[in-house]
C-alpha cells in the first residue's frame, strides 16, 4: 500500500474526508492486483478541487484535467486503449456543475470507466459556496441569505442517464468503501460511486455517522432503485444497481483496439492510394 | 484572357441535388482528362431556399470558379433571377419554361417533365447533367453511363428522363461547347477530404468532433473511413468533450485530431491552454466562416486569425499553419501532426470554407506525408517533464511500470503540482525553449510559399485565398511575385526579411485585415494596400485581377 502513494506532500485539511477515499483506493489496488488487473493497466484522471489532489498522492498514471474535463479525458483514454482500467475522479461541483454534461454523457455512452464522486457537499477549495448537491439554505459566500436550489440527487440522477453500476458509500466506512471500489473498478460499463465525505471546515463527522444507514439490500430492479433512491434519505449506503449493457468502445469498434492494432504508414498508404485511385 | 476555360453554373432550391449535379458535372470534366473546380454555394437550411454550383474545368491547371458562367441551368424562377448577370459572354442560360418565360435562353420544361416519374424533383440534377452532356457534345450512351453510375437509384427513370431532356436541349444548342480532352484523368476531392486522408496518413488514430459547418465533412469522412483504416471516430456531445476526449487519448500515445470552426473553437480554446501546459500533442483543424458568433455558418472569411494565433490562456507554444491548396492540405495535415508529436504542443491547421468544402482536381503525390513521431523514452527513472536542452522532454505511454504524470497544473519535472517560485519559473522556460527548437527545425523546411514574378510588386496571400490569387493572376496575365506564408505562428520572418521595404499588396478575406497586421507586427513589413473582401462569398478570379491591377498600377 506504501509504495500507492508519492512523495507529494499532502495539503488536505487534517481529518478530511479524503483521508478516507485515498486510504481505501489503495486498500482497493492490491485486491483488483490480486483478481489479475496489472497496475500498470491502471491510469486515473482528475477534475480541479480538493477531490482532485488525490491525484498528486497517487502514485499512478493519469492526467490531472480540467475543472470538470475529467470524464472526458478518462473517455479519450479508453477509447484510445480499451486495455487500461480507467478510474475519474469528481469532485460534486466539478462533476455535477462544470463538468455535468460529460457525467451524464459518459454514463449515457455506459463508457467502461469508473467515476468516484467525492461528495462534501461545498465547494471547498474555493471557499465554500454552495454545490449542485448542497441542501437548500446553505449560507455560503456567494448565497449569503442561503440558497434556495433543490440539490440533485446524484443516484437517481446517475440512474436515469444510464449508469451501469451506481453505489453510495462514506469515506469514514474504509471496508465498505474499498469493497464497492473494487466493485465498480471491476464492472464492466460506467460504474458511478458517490462517495459521501465531510470537508471538516464546514461539515463535522458526526452529521454524517448520525445519519448513515446501509441499504439492507440491493434493489433487484431498475425502477426499485431508483425508488430507493428517490425516496429515502441520501445517507443510504449500498449498491442500487449492478447491470450489463453494451459499452461504448465495443460499439464503436468492436474488439478492434485503435492504438495496439493500429495501421503502419505504409499501409495506410496503401490503402489512402486505392481509396483515390481505385 | 483564358478562353480554355469552361464553366458550368447549376443553380434551384435545396433538396433538388443541385450540389450533386454539379458533381456529377465535374466527374464528367475530370473523366475528359480535365482538371476542376467546384465551388458549392448553399444557404444554411435543409429544403427551399437557393443553392447553385459552380464547376470550371480548363485542360490546365485551374484554382478557382469563375462567377460568370458558359452554361447557366436554373431548376427554378429564383435561380434564373439571380444568375441572370452572370452569363459569360457567349454563354447561353437555361431556364425551367414551366415556371416563367421570355427570358434570353433556352426554355426546358423541366418540372413538367419530371413530374411524370416518382421521383419527381428528385430528377432535376439529371435533367442538369443531360444538358450539359448535349451542350457539350456528348453522345447519349456516354451521358447514359454516367448517369447510371452516379444516381444508382431509379436507374432506368433517370436515363428515361435524361434522354428526353437531351433531346430538347439537342434542337438548338447540341455541341454548342465542345470542349478539349485534358492529359489525364485525375482523383476530385475537398479540401477536408484532402485533410483527412493527410491526417490518416500522418499517423492519426483518433478523431473528435461535434457537428459544425464547415468542418462537420472531416467528421463525416472519417467516420465512413474508420473501420478501412482502423481509426476511432467520435461525434462528442461538445466541444468541450472533443478537445478533452482527444486530450486523453494523446495521453495514451494515440495521434490524435479534432476540427471545428470558429464558435466550437471558442470552446476549445480551454482545452488548447491544457495542452499547452500538458505539453499534450493535439491537432486541431479550425475551418473559418463568417462571424462573429453564428455569423453565416455556410460562408467562408478569414477572420479568426488572430483568435487562433493566441488561442487559449497562458503563455506557451502554438503551431498554427494554413494550406494554400487542396492539395497542399494532404501533407500539411501530416505535417503538422508530426510537429504536433515532435514539439508537444497544441497545433491549429487554420483553414477556411472555401478550401473546405469547394471540390478539385488533384495531382497528389500520396507518399509526400510526414509520419508522426515523437521523441520516446529510452529508460531510467521516468520524468514526463524532463528538462531537456530543447525543452522536449521524453514520452512514455501506459501501460508502464514507470509512473507517467500529465498536470494541468504547474508541476515538476515528475508531473507533481508545485507552487515552488523557481520550478514555475524553471517550467516557462523549458517550455518556453520549445520554440528556438521549433524555429530551427522550420528553417530546414518550406514555410513560405514563394512564387517568383516579374513585377516590382509583391502579392501577399494565405490559405485558400492563396487559390483565387493564382487564378485571378492567370486570367488578367500578371506576374507580381506571389508571398504565401504556410506557417502563420510561429511566422517565418527569416524567409520575409528580402520583403521588407519592397512594394507589397496583401489580398485577404477579413475586413480589419488581419494579415496584413500580422505580416506589419511581426515581419516588419512595409505594406501600400490591402485588397479585402468581407462578404462571404470567395473573391471571383475576373474581378480579383481587375483589383490587383488597378493596384500594381
Amino acid at each position: 500500500m506504501e509504495n500507492l502513494k508519492t512523495s507529494a506532500e499532502v495539503t488536505w485539511c487534517s481529518g478530511c474526508g479524503n483521508f478516507g477515499i485515498f486510504t481505501a483506493v489503495r486498500n482497493a489496488i492490491p485486491k483488483l492486483e490480486a483478481k489479475g488487473i496489472q497496475r500498470k493497466d491502471i491510469v486515473i484522471t482528475a477534475g480541479i478541487g480538493c477531490h482532485a489532489k488525490i491525484f498528486d498522492y497517487l502514485n499512478l498514471s493519469g492526467l490531472y484535467g480540467l475543472h470538470g474535463r475529467n470524464s472526458s479525458n478518462a473517455e479519450g483514454i479508453k477509447i484510445a486503449n480499451p486495455n487500461l482500467k480507467v478510474i475519474t475522479f469528481s469532485g460534486d461541483g466539478n462533476g455535477l456543475g462544470e463538468g455535468l454534461a460529460h457525467t451524464i454523457f459518459a454514463a449515457k455512452r455506459n463508457q467502461d470507466i469508473t467515476m468516484i464522486l467525492h461528495n462534501n457537499s461545498v465547494y471547498a477549495l474555493t471557499t465554500g459556496q454552495y454545490s449542485p448537491l448542497t441542501e437548500k439554505g446553505w449560507k455560503g459566500p456567494s448565497t449569503p441569505a442561503g440558497s434556495f436550489e433543490t440539490p440533485f440527487n446524484a443516484i437517481s440522477l446517475m440512474l436515469e442517464v444510464g449508469a451501469t453500476f451506481v453505489a453510495r458509500t462514506f469515506a469514514g466506512e474504509i471496508s465498505h468503501l474499498t469493497e464497492i471500489l473494487v466493485q465498480a473498478i471491476e464492472h464492466k460499463g460506467f460504474s458511478f460511486i458517490e462517495v459521501l465525505q465531510p470537508a471538516v471546515p464546514y461539515h463535522s463527522w458526526s452529521e454524517y455517522r448520525e445519519k448513515i444507514e446501509i441499504l439492507e439490500k440491493e434493489p433487484e430492479t431498475f425502477e426499485e432503485a431508483v425508488k430507493i433512491a428517490k425516496n429515502r434519505h441520501k445517507y443510504l449506503l449500498g449498491v442500487f444497481y449492478n447491470t450489463k449493457r453494451p459499452v461504448y468502445h465495443e460499439g464503436l469498434y468492436g474488439d478492434h483496439n485503435p492504438l495496439t492494432n493500429r495501421l503502419s504508414r505504409n499501409e495506410r498508404i496503401k490503402k489512402i492510394k486505392s481509396f483515390l485511385f481505385g | 484572357m483564358v478562353r480554355d476555360v469552361f464553366t458550368f453554373l447549376v443553380g434551384g432550391k435545396a433538396g433538388e441535388g443541385v450540389k450533386k449535379a454539379g458533381s456529377v458535372v465535374a466527374h464528367i470534366f475530370s473523366s475528359m482528362g480535365r482538371h476542376v473546380f467546384q465551388m458549392d454555394d448553399y444557404m444554411s437550411l435543409i429544403r427551399g431556399g437557393h443553392n447553385f454550383s459552380v464547376v470550371s474545368t480548363s485542360p490546365g491547371r485551374i484554382t478557382s470558379q469563375y462567377m460568370k458562367a458558359d452554361l447557366v441551368v436554373n431548376f427554378d424562377k429564383r435561380s434564373c433571377d439571380t444568375h441572370i448577370n452572370d452569363v459569360a459572354d457567349g454563354g447561353i442560360i437555361i431556364f425551367n419554361s414551366d415556371e416563367q418565360e421570355n427570358v434570353d435562353g433556352i426554355g426546358v420544361p423541366l418540372s413538367s417533365e419530371a413530374e411524370k416519374y416518382p421521383m419527381k424533383k428528385l430528377m432535376y440534377g439529371v435533367g442538369a447533367v443531360a444538358i450539359l452532356s448535349s451542350s457539350i457534345g456528348l453522345s447519349k450512351d456516354q451521358m447514359n453511363l454516367n448517369i447510371k453510375n452516379q444516381y444508382p437509384r431509379g436507374i432506368e427513370d433517370n436515363i428515361k428522363f435524361a434522354d428526353t431532356i437531351y433531346d430538347i436541349v439537342k434542337v438548338s444548342h447540341h455541341n454548342k461547347y465542345p470542349l478539349e480532352r485534358g492529359d489525364k484523368e485525375r482523383p476530385i476531392i475537398t479540401g477536408n477530404d484532402a485533410i483527412s486522408l493527410g491526417a490518416i496518413a500522418g499517423g492519426l488514430d483518433t478523431y473528435y468532433g461535434y457537428p459544425m459547418t464547415p468542418a462537420s465533412s472531416i467528421l463525416h469522412f472519417l467516420a465512413r473511413q474508420a473501420k478501412n483504416f482502423g481509426l476511432a471516430v467520435v461525434h462528442a456531445e461538445s466541444e468541450l468533450a472533443v478537445i478533452n476526449m482527444a486530450i486523453g487519448s494523446a495521453f495514451t500515445g494515440a495521434r490524435s485530431m479534432v476540427g471545428t470552426s470558429g464558435g466550437g473553437f471558442a470552446l476549445m480554446t480551454e482545452g488548447i491552454s491544457l495542452a499547452g501546459i500538458t505539453e499534450t500533442p493535439i491537432l486541431c483543424v479550425l475551418s473559418m466562416r463568417p462571424g462573429p458568433a453564428t455569423g453565416v455558418p455556410t460562408y467562408t472569411e478569414q477572420a479568426d486569425l488572430n483568435f487562433a494565433l493566441s488561442a487559449g490562456h497562458g503563455d506557451f507554444l502554438r503551431i498554427v499553419a494554413s494550406p494554400g491548396t487542396v492539395q497542399a492540405a494532404y501533407s500539411l495535415t501530416a505535417e503538422l501532426l508530426d510537429l504536433v508529436w515532435k514539439f508537444q504542443t497544441p497545433g491549429i491547421l487554420l483553414t477556411e470554407k472555401h478550401l473546405s468544402e469547394s471540390s478539385m482536381t488533384i495531382d497528389l503525390n500520396i507518399d509526400d506525408a510526414k509520419w508522426a513521431e515523437p521523441k520516446l523514452y529510452t529508460g531510467g527513472d521516468y520524468k514526463r517533464y524532463l528538462d531537456t536542452n530543447d525543452g522536449v522532454s521524453p514520452m512514455l505511454f501506459p501501460p508502464s511500470k514507470e509512473i507517467i504524470k500529465w498536470n494541468s497544473y504547474e508541476h515538476d519535472e515528475k508531473g507533481i503540482t508545485t507552487e515552488s517560485a523557481d520550478i514555475i519559473a524553471k517550467m516557462h522556460d523549458k517550455r518556453n525553449k520549445k520554440l528556438n527548437a521549433l524555429i530551427g527545425h522550420l528553417k530546414t523546411q518550406n514555410t513560405v510559399n514563394i512564387v517568383r514574378g516579374e513585377h516590382t510588386a509583391n502579392l501577399f496571400t494565405y490559405g485558400s485565398t492563396y487559390m483565387s490569387v493564382l487564378e485571378a493572376l492567370k486570367y488578367g496575365g500578371l506576374n507580381p511575385t506571389i508571398v504565401q506564408p504556410i506557417y502563420l505562428s510561429p511566422l517565418p520572418v527569416w524567409e520575409l526579411e528580402e520583403f521588407k521595404n519592397q512594394d507589397n499588396i496583401v489580398v485577404e478575406q477579413s475586413i480589419t485585415g488581419q494579415f496584413a497586421s500580422l505580416l506589419k507586427e511581426k515581419a516588419g513589413l512595409n505594406i501600400r494596400s490591402v485588397i479585402k473582401r468581407y462578404d462571404g462569398r470567395p473573391f471571383d478570379p475576373i474581378e480579383l485581377s481587375t483589383k490587383i491591377k488597378e493596384e500594381m498600377e
